[in-house]
């Protein structure tokens, strides 16, 4: 990066790119130890998922019936659960559900919420009326019955729980959005680009959107986390995972019901849970705080 | 003895990046029954002065260091908290700049009027009462006895300054601390409001301290002035001294910026031309009156649209500054909108270079959007926080084909000492400007596609009088050098005279005066434009 180059009548190589918001930002989060400390685990845990099939040390639907529910040991860093699968091996494939629908399901959300919330904000009257009664009608669909009747109509389907999942989480998100850009359209720094011409895709993209960031950015870090969740009650309900696969959710659900007698079938999925959802809260301040440039004096 | 004695004030602020001196070492007396004026650009400390004595000012960041506050003989600066809140309103009220937002909306002004005597006096409501709607007789409002039960939405900017002003002196303070209380006001309400602060002080005797940037409103008001600069006190004395025979080069730099005279050397090379390079006939903007509903009276009904403007023509000849002058709601900016395209037209025509732009598309206005600029009011909004001003100084360039990747850094320099920005700027974000330069990056992008037509709306009305002088001389040079058109808002008939050819005055959506700036000035046929130029505040003790 060369943002340390001196500033002086030369330009500094990326300015041309055009891209120095995101250029600035990652300068600006590589100072910030606890957003890098977070991403850096983010990063580990996706490797670690990515890699599963050929690290693991047991498969994952194993059984020793034999041996049981057995505590953490040697041979078993997480101990076993009740038909003596290995926990470690069932966490590392349950992390790899997990993350593939936090991620994509917010992902999801994130593209269809921050256009939608974007483009009613923006285009207001008539349009976004109709946009958002839309938002308002998806929201008073009662969540169960829309599962069940995805389940009836198409059957039990790994891609139903993205659908399902991103179908409830965009509308909170376009909200959001919406709300943001209707404040931000009345500044007279989009009038500003009204008058110079541009287009109004560009004046989405590089005017609106980047401003309207902030929010976006930590309702996304709160809603990875819910979505984990949303998937081992789906899962619980029987669409989407199930057993002897495995999900986070699906074994913190299991863990409760043996809390008392073999606590570290909960402990440690709950864990993994916990570290996911700690670090990712603090990429996420980290990168509101890096997007806006009026955070940091450097 | 005085009133009010401070001695020594030091207000410091412990920010991450050090310690600001806001205030460094002030001292002032205020007698009973006299005005202190305190005059200084922004950032003077003149407002964080008066704040630290009723301890408004936020602690941490802000520390008061050093210095004595003699209230009637009691150090304001060393009260409890318990006894500054009864200080507070009861003995010291204050006036604040923005009087919508200082009233509750949610309360009608009565019930906030009545607050201080029902909470310090525990008066009877119904006595409470009887002694608002006196005050608010006696600061001039109509109907009193109905306004007490409105809410603040319903009255008028003037209206609720006065009620502000009623709001103080409810508990019958000693003294008043005015912070710029006409800044957010149009020059004839705020000509009012000053004489009324003045009739009331006389008759009620209290001593008020005027906060303001405008040196003719306080020249205006007060009887001594303390001019400050970077926390310290500049020059003090009284104000017919002050201002005849500044002694200090700040109080003579700020007097010299007053945009005061004609517009020197007045072009008299523009010929009158067959073709105007704009010209609007008959131009009507109706807004649709939201508050009226279905089951509104017929009488409201009739008259169910807000006429932003109503039949307005003019022509703004080639290479002349047209000025544009009326108070808030005149329609003004509505105006300079609608020419650019930004507000709706409901009626009437626009003839851009003998071509009609009325309601034209997006995307058939954006070959002649090269061509035609705007400069915005408030250059902190105008600029797009997460823009650096390379990025902000290229996208008309680039998005208008002006320029290519490889060649626009180039030209953005070049930009860049065209509106006097220093180059090692270039990387940097508005918000690590002060507002001056913030103007001369907007400026730089509105004349970066190299426009003959600039609509400038209140361009230097955000900014401070040494500042506003700069920009308003970077723009005439501009114009010079550039060959531009313009047409210049501003409610400011100093600015306008200072900087137009010509001039329109506006009122209620209707053109009432046009004609050359001198002759308006010399002679102004309009009853309006009459009222308007006596309003305006002067430096009262100056000899021209």
């Amino acid at each position: 990066m060369s943002t340390d180059a001196p500033h002086t009548g030369q330009l500094p190589d990326d300015a041309e790119q055009g891209t120095s918001l995101w250029a600035d930002a990652w300068a600006r989060l590589r100072k910030n130890r606890l957003a890098l400390f977070g991403l850096g685990v983010i990063i580990f845990l996706c490797v670690v998922s990515l890699l599963t099939p050929w690290i693991a040390p047991y498969g994952y639907e194993q059984q020793n019936l034999a041996l049981g529910a057995t505590p953490p040991s040697w041979q078993h860093w997480f101990g076993t659960d009740i038909f003596g699968r290995d926990l470690l091996t069932r966490v590392m494939w349950g992390g790899r559900m997990s993350l593939m629908v936090g991620f994509v399901a917010t992902g999801v959300a994130l593209v269809i919420g921050v256009l939608w919330g974007t483009v009613a904000g923006y285009a207001g009257g008539r349009v976004d009326a109709v946009m958002m009664r839309l938002v308002d009608i998806l929201y008073a669909l009662p969540f169960m019955i829309f599962i069940i009747l995805l389940m009836v109509v198409f059957g039990r389907n790994i891609i139903l729980l993205f659908l399902a999942i991103g179908a409830v989480e965009w509308l909170t998100m376009a909200r959001i959005v919406r709300g943001q850009v209707q404040s931000l359209r009345r500044q007279e720094f989009i009038e500003a680009a009204h008058s110079l011409g541009l287009s109004r895709w560009r004046i989405i993209r590089k005017h609106l959107i980047p401003n309207s960031l902030g929010p976006v950015i930590v309702y996304t870090t709160l809603t990875i986390p819910s979505v984990m969740l949303l998937e081992a009650f789906l899962s619980f309900l029987g669409l989407g995972v199930q057993p002897p696969e495995s999900s986070w959710g699906l074994l913190i659900n299991n863990g409760v019901e043996t809390m008392e007698e073999y606590p570290w079938l909960l402990i440690f999925p709950g864990l993994a849970l916990a570290i996911t959802l700690f670090s990712l809260n603090f990429l996420g301040d980290g990168l509101r705080d890096a997007l806006d440039p009026r955070s940091s004096k450097d | 003895m005085a009133l009010l004695e401070v001695t020594n004030l030091k207000v410091h602020f412990h920010t991450r990046n050090g310690v600001v001196k806001a205030v460094d070492g002030v001292s002032f007396n205020v007698e009973a029954g006299q005005t202190l004026g305190i005059v200084g650009e922004s950032g003077s400390g003149k407002s964080v002065c008066c704040y630290s004595l009723l301890g408004l000012v936020p602690q941490p960041p802000g520390r008061i260091e050093a210095g004595t506050a003699l209230f009637d003989g009691e150090d304001l600066l060393r009260c409890s908290r318990r006894r500054l809140r009864q200080l507070r309103g009861n003995e010291i009220a204050v006036i604040f700049q923005d009087p919508m937002t200082c009233l509750n909306p949610y309360l009608t002004i009565g019930e906030q009027l009545i607050e201080p005597l029902l909470y310090h006096r525990k008066t009877p409501r119904k006595e409470a009462r009887q002694q608002a709607v006196a005050l608010l007789d006696e600061v001039g409002i109509r109907q009193p006895e109905r306004r007490f039960d409105s809410y603040p939405h319903e009255l008028s900017g003037g209206m609720r300054q006065r009620v502000m002003i009623a709001m103080a002196l409810i508990a019958e303070p000693r003294l008043i601390i005015c912070d710029e209380p006409t800044t957010a006001l149009d020059v004839t309400i705020q000509a009012q409001i000053l004489k009324l602060i003045k009739d009331l002080q006389h008759k009620r005797q209290v001593a008020v301290i005027f906060i303001s940037h405008d040196l003719a409103v306080v020249s205006e008001v007060a009887d001594h002035v303390l001019v400050m600069q970077n926390g310290r006190v500049v020059e003090q004395g009284e104000v017919a001294e002050l201002f005849s025979n500044p002694s200090e080069a700040y109080t003579r730099k700020l007097i010299a910026s007053i945009p005061d005279g004609a517009k020197s050397a007045a072009p008299e090379r523009r010929e009158l031309q067959p073709h105007p390079l704009v010209s609007v006939s008959h131009l009507r903007t109706w807004f649709r009156d939201h508050s009226i509903g279905l089951f509104s009276p017929a009488a409201a009904k009739a008259q169910r649209h807000i006429k932003a403007l109503d039949d307005v023509s003019l022509r703004i000849e080639r290479h002349e500054i047209l000025g544009v002058v009326g108070e808030s709601g005149s329609g003004k900016s509505t105006l300079g909108r609608a020419i650019l395209g930004l507000a709706p037209v409901t009626d009437g025509r626009i003839i851009y270079d003998g071509r009609d732009i009325t309601n034209l598309s997006a995307r058939a206005m954006k070959p002649l959007r090269r061509r035609m600029q705007m400069i915005f009011q408030d250059p902190y909004a105008s600029l797009n926080p997460r823009m650096t001003i390379f990025e902000t100084l290229a996208e008309p360039l680039l998005v208008h084909g002006l320029a290519n990747r490889r060649t626009v850094a180039a030209q953005v320099l070049a930009l860049m000492d065209d509106v006097g920005l220093v180059r090692t700027c270039i990387r940097k974000y508005p918000h690590e400007f002060s507002g001056g330069q913030r103007q001369r990056i907007a400026i730089g992008r509105a004349i970066a596609t190299r426009p003959e037509f600039i609509v400038a709306d209140e361009p230097v009305s955000a900014l401070d009088v040494t500042i506003q002088a700069q920009i308003l001389d970077l723009i005439l040079d501009l114009v010079a050098r550039h060959d531009l058109t313009m047409m210049f808002i501003s409610h400011d008939l100093g600015v306008v005279r200072y900087i137009a050819d010509r001039v329109l005055v506006l009122h209620r959506g209707q053109v009432v005066e046009e004609g050359d700036t001198g002759k308006v000035w010399a002679a102004p046929q309009a009853e309006y434009t009459r009222e308007l130029l006596q309003a305006i505040p002067r430096l009262a003790h100056v000899q021209p």
